[in-house]
């Protein structure tokens, strides 16, 4: 079902939470609510599934307003942080708790969990309680939970921030995979952006109450909107540099090195803009070449990241197998970046 | 109106009954009764109009007119419709009845021989002098013993009895006439003038003073301290142990105590061998008395402070009292500069709780000395509840322990607003997550 | 807590205070089965005769088993109501919008610290205003509502603790607000259930001043008022009688204490964590 959040305003007493935020979930996608924490991503959620009631504005079920309809009959799954599973029931009775609450038949609800257990995997724990469980099989019983009445959509909030790594690199493909087998409308909210950037079909980047982006993982990692996006996606992150662009030249490091502004709209002298360059893009054999000195080393294993400091003290990173001999701190390196492959900002942060 | 207000509102309506009519009326109550004079003999309803031999004699004692007052106390026999017909519904001779109803209707007679002479000269006259003795009481009027229910009819009476009488003299007649209680002020003036009152206010001092210092906030301290520095099994025997007091029923308790300390109690039984003589350790001296009244209460009081002294000293920082005594600390230093400052909020704060505990608690005293020998050991809330609830004379002064209650609860009402100071009530209400 | 300090001077001290508690109670329980000598310390002979009051109805006393009937009724109506009204009271309290929620908080904090014994007289006269003087249910109902800021107060505490997503998940799961606290709440907070019910019941079993004051009459006494009018009585001044009435009255109460001696701890620390 297609979800659409329309000119939504959330006060909290006096302090405007969010103010007329507009988002569209399709139907049968993964949207990713991804922003740093405090923006009000789990507001907005809270909002989409009842907890919350709207300041103004509409929340639609495909043409259906639910904005004054409370929570129970919004038919939504929601999966919390903290899962909140019932301490008191097992396994069975947790996820058969929303059929008894609509007084489904004993043999109804009995073969609804068994399909449901079998979907998510935990068919062998259904008699235990939540108590004896690891972080993951409670996240799979919250999931099971959430998605045994049919919801409308699943509302996933930071459902991985509890587990250790290992198991948040199993969940994130479980959860996938359980979403596109269901084929339901989901909302993945998160701060990581590795886990928007690799479980959802679209991101939206939410920043103090306010949408920014909406688009493709892919998409907004190549073409982001500005430079609060730019630098949110990609780990390591993305290096800003100062330059300013002179006779449809842009001039770097006091004019020592000099390119020509790619694309067409060419802006006037004298206009201060930033570069974004992400590190896999500052790399030794492209044409324009940047010097410095390494100021860090990190190894990662199959890659090396390094932080290069420029004559002026700004910094770029680059990163590279580590298949290549790894380089010295403190060498001097004349690597360089290309072109076509930059991200130009201009002094309000947004993409030229 | 939200959902869960709806919920909310059926959820918190019973308990707002019951603390309206049990707690918050009884607050404004005790400050409306103690301005009456309510008492066993008022009653707590209202009250009638009776004229009583006794009034009639205080009156006098008071100068007002003896004439007067002895017509208003005389009675007379009247041949009217309203004797007749309560002659006729006690049964007496018809034909009697009715020769006097047709002929001699509005005559007076001044006394009873008087009028049973002209009975006995009637055509119908009583056959028997049984008969003429039964039948002449009918006749008599009297304001004597007469309950009127209104003031008015009071006043009707006296009016029609003796129409000399000034409406002056019949307000101040009325007034001293009724039985019910009065709104007064008198009980506050009697609290300033009673020597009673420096009593027991200097004996509530006392008491709170010593039990508080003592046993809640000293021993206690003394009981968490001593306590944690044990092997948690010892502490646990020692805690569990200073509870009983706290959780056995207050009777059986101070049953215990007056075993101790009887006549021929356990204190005499080791004490007699030894040469001492045998006598009530509990009531034979004031001083004695005190003494067990501030052991009774403090036993009690002492095991609030302890448990929360206790789970305070448990939250200081384990490594805190390692790195102390690693830097030489004696176990008096550990005391005095690590755990006694942790405590500085818990002991402020079961000095205010318990103080105003103490303030009104009378129920160990009541079973124990009952405020004796004499009245040396009668705290104020005794002696609100001995006027009020339970005093000697069976006459119970409601208004009066209402005065002296009304002391407390002013008192309590005080202290428990300070009391609030110690929540951190913003955190307290915070707002509801769910907005249904 | 520490190997670095002794522990003898402490311990010694502890039992020198403790003695007065521990021979109280002691001869509570040994004076009941024995006789002791005129003057004697310890007993010197076995007797079961101070239970006779158990069979026998002790002259001009009420029957043990219809008093002990009364305080049962007594403690447990107490219990009941102060755990049904405080439960739902506490939950307003803690989760429902419900406007004056504040205010109300702050009465329930004052009045838990209010000395509601100061108010029995005003509460003797309404009782017999409305006529519920010398009833059981009279007191039954005072004893409740004296005891609900308290009781309120903690129940409000332990539902502060419970996780507000699990009451979410009960929603979005299709439950009532009500469904909700009653299956998914109610079982988080029956440790505050359990303690606040002992502690009623205990307080009700225990109480002996509204009792006395407001039904004073035979047919209604508790035990409380039993135990002390064969105290006030000079016709049979007998301890060891006193004590076995006495020790048949406590044992319930040690009963629930050694069984939920931790649970009471909190409460009896003034109420004041949840
Ligand atoms: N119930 C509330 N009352 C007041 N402020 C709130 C409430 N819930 C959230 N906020 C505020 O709204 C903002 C957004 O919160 P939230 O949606 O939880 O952020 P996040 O993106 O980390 O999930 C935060 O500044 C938070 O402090
Ligand atoms: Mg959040």
């Amino acid at each position: 079902m297609e979800i659409i959040l329309e000119d939504f305003t959330k006060r909290f007493g006096d302090v405007t939470v969010i103010e007329k935020m507009n988002l569209k979930i399709r139907e049968g996608e993964m949207l990713a609510l991804l922003g740093p924490s405090g923006c009000g991503k789990s507001t907005t959620l809270f909002t989409i599934c009842g907890i919350h009631r709207v300041d103004g504005g509409r929340v639609l079920f495909g043409d259906r307003d639910v904005s004054r309809v409370p929570a129970q009959q919004r038919n939504v799954g929601v999966v919390f942080q903290s899962y909140a599973l019932y301490p008191h029931m097992s396994v069975f009775e947790n996820i058969a708790f929303p059929l008894t609450v609509r007084k489904e038949h004993k043999n109804t609800i009995r073969e609804k969990v068994a399909e449901i257990a079998e979907l998510v995997h935990i068919g062998e724990l259904l008699e235990r309680r939540p108590e004896q469980l690891s972080g993951g099989q409670q996240q799979r019983v919250a999931l099971a939970r959430a998605l045994v009445r049919k919801p409308s959509i699943l509302l996933l909030d930071e459902p991985l921030a509890n587990l250790d790594a290992k198991l948040r690199l199993e969940m994130r493909s479980e959860i996938r995979r359980i979403q596109l087998e269901t084929g339901i409308s989901a909302v993945l909210v998160t701060h990581d952006q590795v886990e928007a950037m690799s479980m959802s079909d679209r991101i939206a980047i939410m920043k103090e109450g306010e949408i920014l982006q909406v688009a493709s993982p892919t998409e907004m990692y190549q073409q982001p909107i500005n430079d609060f996006v730019a630098g949110f996606l990609g780990n390591p992150p993305i290096a800003f540099l100062d330059a300013h662009v002179q006779d449809g030249s842009i001039h770097l490091l006091d004019g020592k090195i000099q390119f020509d502004f790619p694309g067409s709209s060419t802006p006037t002298n004298d206009t201060k803009i930033r570069l974004g360059i992400r590190p896999e893009h500052y790399q030794p054999n492209n044409p324009i070449q940047i010097p410095g000195t390494i100021s860090f080393v990190e190894t990662q294993g199959r890659e090396n990241l390094y932080d290069v400091m420029l004559d002026d003290g700004s910094i770029l990173r680059s990163i590279q197998s580590s298949a290549n001999a790894s380089i010295e701190k403190n060498t001097k390196v004349n690597w360089g970046i290309h072109p076509e492959k930059l991200l130009i900002f201009n002094q309000a942060g947004l993409r030229f | 109106m939200s959902l869960s207000a709806k919920l909310g509102y059926v959820f918190i309506a019973p308990a707002l009954v019951l603390v309206a009519v049990f707690f918050l009326t009884p607050v404004l109550l005790t400050g409306i009764f103690s301005f009456t004079n309510m008492s066993t003999a008022t009653g707590i309803t209202g009250g009638a109009y009776q004229i009583t031999p006794s009034l009639l004699r205080d009156l006098s004692d008071q100068g007002f007119e003896k004439a007067t007052l002895d017509s208003i106390g005389s009675e007379s026999y009247q041949i009217a419709k309203a004797t007749l017909q309560i002659a006729r519904e006690a049964g007496s001779e018809p034909s009697l009845l009715a020769e006097l109803e047709e002929e001699h209707l509005g005559q007076n007679f001044t006394s009873r021989r008087e009028f049973e002479r002209f009975l006995k000269k009637l055509q119908n006259r009583p056959r028997s002098t049984r008969e003429l003795k039964s039948t002449s009481p009918h006749f008599r009027k009297s304001l004597i013993n007469e309950r009127f229910e209104t003031e008015k009819d009071l006043k009707a009476a006296l009016t029609e009895l003796q129409t000399k009488l000034t409406p002056d003299q019949i307000n101040k007649l009325s007034q001293a006439a009724y039985t019910g209680w009065v709104w007064t002020t008198d009980n506050f003036y009697k609290m300033t003038i009673l020597p009673e009152t420096k009593q027991i206010l200097f004996n509530t001092i006392i008491y709170v003073t010593f039990t508080l210092l003592l046993f809640n906030v000293g021993f206690a301290l003394f009981l968490a301290i001593a306590t944690f520095y044990l092997p948690k099994g010892q502490a646990g025997i020692f805690r569990a142990l200073w509870l009983l007091p706290r959780i056995s029923p207050s009777v059986l308790y101070v049953v215990l105590w007056k075993w101790l300390t009887w006549d021929t109690g356990f204190l005499n039984a080791i004490l007699n061998p030894l040469g001492v003589a045998q006598r009530n350790w509990m009531l034979d001296t004031t001083l004695n008395a005190w003494v067990f009244v501030v052991l009774i209460n403090g036993f009690i009081g002492a095991s609030m402070g302890m448990i929360l002294f206790s789970s305070a000293i448990t939250a200081i920082p384990k490594p805190l009292l390692y790195a102390s005594e690693v830097d030489g600390a004696n176990r008096w230093q550990q005391i005095r500069f690590i755990i006694l400052p942790q405590l500085k909020w818990p002991i402020l704060f079961v000095t205010v709780y318990q103080c105003l505990s103490l303030l009104t608690s009378f129920e160990q005293i009541l079973l124990s000395t009952d405020g004796g020998p004499g009245s040396t050991t009668e705290v104020w809330a005794l002696a609100a509840y001995h006027n009020a609830l339970d005093n000697y004379w069976g006459n119970l002064q409601y208004g009066y322990g209402a005065a002296l209650a009304l002391v407390l609860v002013v008192i309590g009402v005080i202290m428990s607003f300070i009391f609030l100071r110690f929540f951190r009530f913003q955190e307290l209400v915070r707002q509801p997550r769910i907005e249904q | 807590m520490s190997q670095n300090f002794k522990n003898w001077p402490i311990l010694t001290a502890l039992v020198l205070a403790t003695v007065p508690i521990v021979l109280m109670y002691s001869y509570l329980v040994l004076d009941t089965i024995t006789n002791t000598e005129p003057g004697g310390i310890l007993p010197s002979s076995f007797t079961l005769e101070h239970w006779r009051f158990l069979y026998e109805d002790i002259e001009g006393k009420a029957n043990i088993w219809q008093v002990t009937l009364n305080t049962l009724v007594f403690a447990s109506s107490v219990m009941l109501l102060v755990l049904s009204v405080s439960s739902t009271a506490g939950y307003a309290l803690s989760r429902l919008n419900i406007p004056f929620r504040r205010e109300f908080l702050a009465g329930v904090l004052i009045l838990h610290a209010f000395p509601s014994i100061t108010l029995i007289i005003a509460i003797f006269l309404i009782l017999q205003l409305i006529g519920l003087y010398n009833t059981l249910i009279g007191v039954i109902i005072v004893m409740t509502s004296l005891q609900l800021p308290l009781g309120i107060w903690i129940m409000k505490g332990f539902y502060d603790s419970v996780p507000w997503e699990i009451e979410m998940a009960g929603l979005q799961d299709g439950a009532s607000r009500f469904t909700v606290w009653y299956r998914l709440v109610l079982p988080q907070v029956r440790p505050g259930i359990i303690a606040l019910g002992v502690f009623s019941f205990l307080s009700g079993w225990g109480e002996y001043i509204l009792p006395t004051v407001l039904a004073p009459a035979n047919n209604v006494q508790v035990l409380s008022g039993y135990l002390a009018s064969l105290i006030a009585d000079d016709r049979n001044f007998e301890f060891n009688l006193f004590k076995s009435v006495g020790l048949f009255y406590a044992t319930p109460v040690v009963i629930m204490y050694l069984f939920f001696q931790d649970k009471l701890m909190n409460i009896y620390g003034g109420g004041t964590k949840g």
